[in-house]
């Protein structure tokens, strides 16, 4: 059975899926009906200038060629945020270092603890802790983003009042260096728990199951049969066989993920693509609300294009198949 | 797959768990709007009231009944789940039977065709779609179960090709079965459990998928769901009504997400034999 296609055809889905993807964001406006613009605005909050009403209806109403769109995606071209008023690329640009810097080191953190988690319980199997780690995390796995993130706010910074419960620095606050990575960190602290409390039961109950498989595996029994320290049997031998299923798993949900990511972002007000993403869906600016979906969606593919490039590491298998 | 699985299963301590609340929360989603005496949409009561004896959770900011909004918003975060889940399903069947019965220049533009959707996040089409169309829900499931069938079409498919060589298939083609007849038959039967978990699977991520799409305020503002009382609530959270108003949504969507999870988690346990061992 194929499992993985020639790298080619993977660079070649991904390519496709891409121009899908801004096909789509050029062309659906095209389907809205009549005068959208008064319907939409109408009946929100957001009250509009005559000149900001023909401007938006000239830039749904203008029919430009798909080429000339895609220079101006590469150009960072995109258009002005009405609710914003700037321009919707230096919003974005703004806000994506803070949903790195949230959404990266939760997974880091979660793979490597669940990583080291799984192999270490899986070797210790049947005991006490073994049983309640998998139980627990189990349980956990159940539960959504939106509601440890709920529950995380409601007590740590609104009952306790031990971290801010929004934002991701304290704004105008003249801090040296040093105060402010404190501050940082403390803003993270609750939204970067609740995508912990998410990500690492998933990569810990992968990790133990492979784990637990491998162990089986006669070249784990020769290992231990020739003496080796245990330590080098389950991680030079038997836990790099672990990693392959791990970064197969992060690349198939990295889209579902993100959507937890958009909602405890705006848990938390935290300043990155999603708070931005829901600011504009309330304020129904729909040119940010596009570039927003567009760039997000690129993202995505050029991660999961990248773990390509990761599994032939991992695994080298993989690597000499064709 | 000839194993006693329905001992197993009944035996899964988290099989059990996940039955139990399930059916629990089944009939009180059933059930629900016999439960309350309140429309959910009945904006007549004193707003922000705390809870009493006619209004068991209160009143929200905009004078609803909060008990019948939830049972109401219930019904439809599990029927959003269930009907993605079923059509998503129903679509990977299809691609997968087919790609792996025929084979062939089909099979390659199906498995192509699911690779390139699996590529493209859904989460962002729902998005695009949601802010600039509004459509109804049953659109949003629809779209929803298009882009999500090729995981459940690509484990079907997987496993119906071992199948479709097996003896007794082999044995019955021999006897001059037509094609439709072994798939009805012998191939759709064998690959039972794999309906489950992908029903399951997906099932969940609809569940999700709608709560947060609700509370980024991209579902019709009148239409009851738990995700847009958990985010209408927290713009509340200053009062003193995380217990009577932010905690029950919360509580029950994290309930409703946790029965399916452990089914989900059960099911493949049970029936996947590579990762029986395993636990």
């Amino acid at each position: 059975m194929k499992i993985f296609l020639r790298k080619h055809e993977r660079v070649l889905a991904y390519m496709l899926a891409a121009l899908i993807m801004i096909y789509l964001s050029y062309g659906l406006p095209g389907f809205l009906p009549g005068d959208f613009v008064t319907a939409m605005y109408s009946s929100s909050h957001v009250t509009l200038t005559a000149d900001q009403e023909a401007e938006i209806r000239a830039f749904y109403t203008q029919r430009e060629g798909f080429i000339h769109y895609l220079v101006n995606l590469f150009t960072l071209n995109w258009g002005y945020s009405y609710a914003f008023l700037t321009p919707t690329s230096s919003l974005i640009l703004e806000a994506l270092p803070w949903t790195l810097l949230l959404f990266g080191s939760a997974h880091l953190i979660s793979m490597i603890f669940g990583f080291i988690a799984g192999v270490e319980l899986a070797w210790r199997r049947g005991s006490f802790w073994e049983k309640i780690g998998v139980g627990s995390m189990t349980i956990m796995e159940g539960v959504p983003e939106i509601g440890s993130g709920v529950v995380l706010l409601l007590v740590f910074a609104l009952y306790l009042g031990w971290f801010p419960s929004s934002g991701a620095e304290t704004a105008y606050a003249r801090q040296s260096a040093g105060e402010w990575a404190w501050d940082v960190l403390r803003h993270l602290a609750l939204p970067l728990s609740t995508l912990i409390l998410a990500y690492f039961p998933g990569n810990f109950l992968l990790a133990r199951g492979s784990m637990v498989m491998v162990l089986k595996e006669q070249f784990v029994q020769t290992a231990r049969a020739k003496g080796l320290p245990p330590l080098r049997v389950r991680y030079v031998h038997a836990a790099r066989n672990v990693l392959l299923p791990m970064v197969t798993r992060f690349g198939l949900r990295l889209a579902f993920m993100l959507t937890g990511a958009l909602v405890v972002e705006t848990i938390y007000s935290y300043p990155g693509l999603g708070t931005l993403l829901f600011n504009a869906i309330g304020k129904r600016d729909l040119p940010l609300i596009q570039n927003i979906v567009l760039f997000s969606s690129l993202m995505v593919l050029l991660i999961n294009l990248a773990l390509d490039y990761v599994y032939g590491w991992v695994d080298p298998r993989v690597r000499h198949a064709y | 797959m000839h194993i006693d699985v329905r001992g197993q299963l009944v035996r899964d301590p988290w099989f059990l768990a996940g039955m139990g609340l399930a059916l629990a929360l089944g009939l009180l989603t059933l059930l629900g709007p016999m439960l309350t005496p309140h429309d959910p949409h009945d904006m007549s009561f004193q707003p922000l009231t705390p809870p009493s004896a006619v209004h068991w959770l209160g009143v929200n900011d905009g004078g609803m009944d909060i008990f019948s909004e939830l049972l109401y918003g219930m019904q439809n975060t599990v029927g959003f789940g269930l009907f993605t889940g079923l059509i998503a399903l129903s679509f990977g069947m299809a691609v997968g039977l087919a790609a792996a019965w025929f084979g062939g220049w089909l099979d390659q533009i199906l498995m192509r065709l699911a690779d390139i959707l699996i590529a493209i996040p859904a989460v962002m089409i729902l998005i695009l779609t949601a802010a600039l169309f509004r459509p109804s829900p049953m659109i949003l499931a629809l779209i929803l179960a298009v882009m999500s069938w090729p995981t459940t079409a690509k484990a079907i498919r997987s496993q119906a090709l071992i199948v479709k060589n097996r003896i007794h298939i082999q044995a019955a083609r021999q006897m001059g079965a037509s094609g439709s007849y072994v798939v009805v038959r012998h191939l759709m039967p064998e690959l039972f459990p794999l309906y489950l978990i992908g029903f399951a699977a997906k099932a969940r991520m609809a569940m999700f998928m709608e709560a947060s799409l609700a509370f980024l305020g991209l579902s019709d503002p009148s239409r009851k769901s738990l995700g847009l009382m958990i985010g209408f609530a927290l713009k509340y959270y200053y009062l003193d009504v995380w217990w009577n108003w932010i905690m029950p949504p919360v509580l029950l969507l994290t309930l409703l997400i946790m029965a399916v999870t452990f089914l989900a988690i059960s099911l493949e346990k049970v029936f996947d034999p590579r990762l029986k061992e395993a636990w």
